[in-house]
């Protein structure tokens, strides 16, 4: 069974920078700073680790005053909260969050289950690793962790953020192949959500070496595709293709 | 020849061409350099300008005179005829056509409404006055009943209303010969407002009432939505641009030259607490409210404009009766403005239409990804409708609720605000259930509108746009048509007015706002991260996964909080005093068949001899 | 004035009113906290959120309209700061005035309105249902005490309203000449904060906060400058019809500043009204107290 220290919290790159150019360094720690000291976090409450997050952010242990508050739908979040054991059925919501979030994003497994299962290590409905399918950057174990322990896990992860050592969402773009293939042997090969992760990672430029692969070959045989609408004029006056339908 | 004859001929030959040859490829090319022509000779004219021909009634002269007021009008009439026939000139037109309906009696009808409220427009006496009035309201009928069966049924309801409509102008027409003699209107206007009140009273009854139903004023507006909405395309935006204001025309002659407003707050019904002039000024009030929240609850697009259509003119008369300087000039802008937004909003609607083929504000969204500038078209008109900056409606009724505040009329002021919040709710459903919002499925292929329709919008929009932001321009005419009325003249400058106790600058503001916007703009491209596009179907329920069968779009009874607490106030009053005349109406009629026909035919036949006998020999 | 001297005002006084609005984002952040035993966020918090929602490395677009919205948003309100008089600054206040701003204070709204729509999520759509239905409600007292003001000052012009109230020291405010009228505009404002108990449009645990809820990245962060805007010109329009205006900064902070706290101090103990609750409530109390009030001013 992993420990906490096996479990690979994978870091490629630093953020772009440190090329020598002070000034750009200076930009980029400013950005770190704020993005440590603003984290809005969308709480994933699935099982009973729910729980000891009202008294983490209420008079007893405020995270307003880390700059951490609750928000209510994934493009406004930064940190997906995973509280707690995490169905089959559960966690393609959970992706499909996940997927909606924008980067740079952070996924906390809060309880045992999101390390291994937990109690429902026997389960044959429980995904047991979280991080087989989504780039997990903290745990927070325990049967539930009290709230101190999660105040001290997000501080953690606000250090990691300030140093620009949380960067796993980087790794979701660039291994997207070994995710979707976690994804897909749990929910079949026609698994597809409505976000279009290889597009985005294509668009800002975050490709890695296992950004395409098998997997990702077989999600574009299945696919609908999910092209935006672009703005046309398509003006009847114009020439026209002729397949094109009037 | 004088040029208002010039005016009025080429107007008559557009007609006959129209009747005769309007399906032709070339005759919205000719029929638009005419009108272009008409325009340019109109404000070219040196006023007043009298015709070179006239006859003689019942030894009374009949001529016709072209004065600022008419102008004003008569420009707006062209203007609007002129969008609608370039309109309907391109692909519009073929499919109508294609469709199995009659092209040249569209464009021959359209012409027709030209020619007639140019002639009422400038008619120099009551018996012209009529003719035109007449006249607008024949063809007026004739364009409503163009577009089907339904808009036949729509403008057979007008029938009633415009002969009802006649009839009382023209008691008014006979009461006013009879008390001064004289049906000319330039001595009628030294001679009307020294008449005893109750003869004032009883001809302000008549006209009102026929210029009311024509206008579409509470509580004889009910004809105008249906004969309106359901008219084919371009024709809608002429009737929503300008024919209902002949009925503001005519209550200009009537209260502000012929009665005059001095004269007009003497008529008190109760003893100097409520005068007719307030009277006029509430109905105004009431026709600005309660048609605008009834737009609220319309659920077709062309229904929903129509409606507003009412409610805006309440604002026109509102303006003209408070009668000062500021306030007669945003009411009479007001029809200037809304003519060029509201003939937009229809165009841009019928395009819609054209692509998707319906109005149902249920059954599309999502359409700005496929027709941008018909959506850029209806967001200015909006804009321009809900009277906010940097859109020509702003500054109308920007004059009319600073003349309430001058005049200190706060009820009136609240009820005017009241209609445009109302506004501002109704047009966002619209363009939010047209144009934003998921788009379907059915309408992924849709295409933008041709341009034969896209220039008449986007040259309208433009228009509105410019008259915005420098209202100097249409202020110009508007000074001349209250010159011509003998209200006091307001002082403008060309962004608006200028007054050490409050001015107007829209130069400034437009130019401050679009600074803002550029602002914004910097900030947003150039201090923000990059963004990416994303379907329409990635997006935020919960967790559940979209797909494209399942419907993901808010738009029935969009004001569900706001119709939970007023819901109850509609009560479809005016309907059913709609009904309950039509039926009185009906029992009056059998009955006296009834009398004459069945009972007594005899008797009948003898009294009505004896009566014309005895009229005869009294004689 | 000369040429320069204005485009310095105009440059200027926006990005005075975002920094006060900053503060006043941040005071209502803490008194919440306090309210709820709480300690509250840091100094420079709103500025974070700010900057990080900027800096976002993948955000999305549902659209050229949804960008257009944001920039409308933030642009309206950068404008509207121009046509308000601050302590040595009067921008275009004198070509505007007060009926104007009254209605370009609605653009920026309206740009959101249009963004939201685009995003086509229904969420969002019922939020700028609910949205537009509360302008409704709040409207209506806020003109007719716009109307009372305007005639009790003879004027529609801000600078000369500032002018007449700083004549004579306090006893001249509008608030000590117009009691009743004021009390009507806070309530007013109040409801035009859009925070509890009249916050139906944003409702997080029902319509997961309505418009907001396809905002994120620079679009969210265009939302909160568009809110730290948005607490200074309705704190700044109350003050100035109701407070004297600004003799200078310090005097006109404070009374800026007092005039969020009042409302935000009552805000966070409520829960929420239901839409036409909030209708029936900001049409009797505020409309009936505005109604009298002008009759009082015209009488």
């Amino acid at each position: 069974m992993s420990t906490l220290k096996n479990i690979p919290v994978v870091s490629h790159e630093k953020p772009s920078g440190g090329t020598g150019n002070l000034l750009a360094n200076v930009f980029d720690e400013l950005m770190a700073f704020c993005r440590s000291r603003s984290l809005f976090m969308l709480h994933y409450c699935t099982g009973c680790g729910a729980i000891e997050l009202p008294p983490a952010m209420t008079s007893r242990f405020d995270m307003e005053r880390l700059g951490i508050q609750p928000m209510v739908t994934p493009r406004q979040a930064d940190i997906l909260l995973v509280t707690g054991y995490v169905s089959t059925k559960t966690l393609k919501r959970i992706i499909l969050t996940y997927e909606q979030m924008n980067s740079p994003k952070y996924v906390i497994g809060i309880c045992s289950c999101t390390v291994n299962g937990g109690m429902y290590w026997q389960s044959y409905a429980t995904a047991k690793k979280l991080n087989d399918y989504l780039p997990v950057d903290m745990y927070i174990a325990g049967c539930m962790p009290r709230p101190e322990a999660v105040i001290h896990g997000l501080r953690e992860l606000m250090e990691n953020i300030k140093k620009g050592e949380s960067d796993n969402w980087r790794d979701y773009y660039r291994r997207y192949d070994h995710y979707l293939g976690n994804q897909q042997r749990l929910f079949g090969e026609n698994w597809q959500t409505p976000t279009d992760i290889i597009g985005e990672a294509r668009h800002y430029d975050l490709m890695g070496p296992e950004t395409l692969g098998p997997h990702t070959a077989l999600l574009e045989q299945h696919q609908t595709p999910l092209k935006p609408f672009e703005m046309t004029l398509g003006l009847a006056d114009l020439p026209v293709r002729k397949d094109e339908p009037r | 020849m004088t040029s208002l004859d010039l005016l009025l001929i080429l107007s008559g030959l557009t007609t006959l061409a129209g009747f005769a040859f309007g399906n032709h490829r070339a005759y919205p090319w000719l029929a638009g350099i005419v009108l272009t022509a008409q325009i340019v000779i109109l404000a070219s004219m040196p006023l007043p300008m009298a015709a070179g021909f006239g006859f003689e009634m019942f030894g009374h002269p009949v001529g016709w005179q072209m004065d600022g007021f008419g102008r004003f009008f008569a420009l707006i009439t062209l203007g609007a005829a002129l969008a609608s026939v370039a309109y309907t000139g391109g692909e519009w037109g073929e499919r109508y056509a294609a469709g199995g309906k009659n092209l040249r009696w569209l464009h021959g009808a359209l012409a027709g409404n030209v020619l007639a409220m140019l002639l009422l427009l400038a008619s120099g006496d009551l018996i012209a006055f009529f003719i035109g009035w007449e006249l607008t309201s024949w063809a007026g009928f004739l364009l409503m009943a163009q577009g089907g069966e339904r808009a036949l049924r729509a403008a057979m309801r007008y029938v009633p209303y415009a002969m009802a409509g006649a009839m009382a102008v023209l008691g008014g027409l006979v009461l006013s010969l009879t008390w001064t003699g004289t049906l000319d209107l330039s001595q009628l206007v030294m001679l009307v407002p020294g008449l005893a009140n109750w003869k004032l009273a009883l001809l302000l009854a008549l006209f009102g009432t026929g210029f009311a139903i024509k206008m579409g004023l509470l509580p004889v507006h009910l004809w105008q939505t249906p004969a309106y909405a359901e008219a084919p395309g371009a024709a809608t935006a002429f009737l929503g641009a300008i024919s209902s204001r002949m009925g503001l025309f005519g209550f200009g002659l009537l209260l502000v030259k012929l009665i005059t407003l001095t004269r007009l707050a003497d008529l008190s019904f109760i003893d100097g607490l409520f005068s007719a002039r307030d009277l006029i000024e509430w109905v105004a009030a009431l026709t600005i409210v309660l048609p605008t929240f009834t737009a609220l609850k319309q659920n077709d697009a062309r229904y929903l404009l129509a409606w507003h259509g009412i409610g805006q003119s309440g604002y026109m008369l509102l303006g003209l009766v408070i009668g000062d300087a500021t306030g007669s000039a945003g009411g009479l802008l007001h029809v200037f403005n809304h003519a060029t937004y509201q003939a937009a909003l229809v165009l841009s609607v019928f395009a819609v239409m054209h692509r998707t083929g319906t109005a149902d504000l249920n059954s599309m969204g999502g359409l700005v990804t496929r027709m941008p500038l018909t959506f850029l078209v209806m967001l200015l008109g909006i804009i321009g409708l809900a009277g906010l900056p940097p859109m020509n409606g702003f500054v109308s009724k920007w004059l009319i609720y600073r003349s309430l505040m001058i005049e200190g009329r706060p009820l009136l002021f609240l009820m005017t605000v009241l209609g445009t919040l109302g506004t501002i709710l109704s047009v966002y459903k619209l363009i939010h259930n047209t144009f934003l919002g998921q788009l379907r499925a059915e309408h992924e292929q849709i295409r933008e509108a041709p341009w034969s329709m896209l220039v008449p919008m986007l040259a309208l929009v433009a228009l509105a746009f410019v008259t915005g932001v420098a209202p100097g321009l249409a202020l110009n005419y508007v000074n001349e048509a209250q010159a011509a009325l003998g209200l006091p003249v307001m002082a403008h400058t060309l962004g608006g007015v200028e007054s050490p106790r409050g001015s107007l600058d829209m130069l400034w503001i437009v130019g401050v706002l679009f600074a803002g916007f550029g602002i914004g703009a910097l900030l947003f491209y150039g201090a923000g991260g990059r963004s990416k596009r994303i379907h329409q179907l990635d997006n935020y329920a919960g967790g559940h996964f979209l797909s494209a069968d399942v419907r993901y779009q808010y738009s029935d009874h969009f004001y569900a909080g706001l119709m939970h607490r007023i819901g109850p106030l509609y009560r479809g009053s005016f309907t059913q005093m709609e009904a309950a005349l039509a039926s009185a109406n009906d029992l009056l009629a059998s009955l006296m068949q009834a009398w004459y026909r069945q009972a007594v035919p005899a008797l009948t036949l003898l009294i009505a001899t004896v009566l014309g006998l005895a009229w005869m020999i009294w004689r | 004035m000369n040429m320069i001297e204005l485009l310095t005002e105009l440059a200027v006084m926006p990005l005075i009113a975002f920094t006060i609005g900053l503060f006043m984002v941040l005071m209502m952040r803490k008194i919440a906290a306090k309210i709820q035993r709480r300690v509250g966020p840091p100094l420079l918090q709103p500025l974070y959120d700010i900057v990080k929602l900027y800096a976002k490395k993948t955000q999305n677009s549902h659209g050229l309209v949804h960008d257009i919205g944001i920039i409308m948003a933030v642009g309206g309100y950068i404008a509207a700061e121009t046509m308000l008089p601050v302590p040595g600054m009067n921008g275009i206040a004198a070509k505007s005035g007060l009926l104007a701003l009254a209605y370009v204070i609605m653009i920026p709204s309206l740009g959101l309105a249009l963004g939201v729509g685009q995003c086509a999520n229904p969420n969002g759509s019922i939020g700028i249902a609910r949205a537009l239905t509360a302008m409704l409600a709040y409207d209506v007292p806020f003109v007719i005490i716009i109307f009372g003001a305007s005639w009790f000052y003879g004027s529609n012009n801000l600078i000369d309203i500032v002018a007449h109230q700083q004549a004579g020291g306090i006893a001249t405010w509008g608030a000590a000449k117009m009691p009743v009228l004021a009390i009507a505009a806070l309530f007013s404002m109040y409801a035009m904060l859009g925070k509890q108990p009249f916050e139906i449009y944003v409702a997080p645990a029902e319509i997961a906060t309505g418009p907001m809820v396809e905002m994120g990245g620079k679009y969210l962060g265009g939302l909160f400058v568009m809110q730290c805007f948005q607490l200074f010109t309705a704190s700044a329009i109350y003050v100035t019809m109701f407070l004297g205006g600004g003799e200078n900064w310090p005097f006109f902070l404070v009374k800026l500043f007092a005039i969020i706290a009042i409302p935000m101090s009552m805000a966070f103990v409520f829960p929420r009204y239901r839409t036409e609750d909030v209708l029936a409530v900001v049409w009797r109390w505020p409309v009936l107290l505005g109604l009298a009030g002008v009759w009082l001013v015209m009488h």
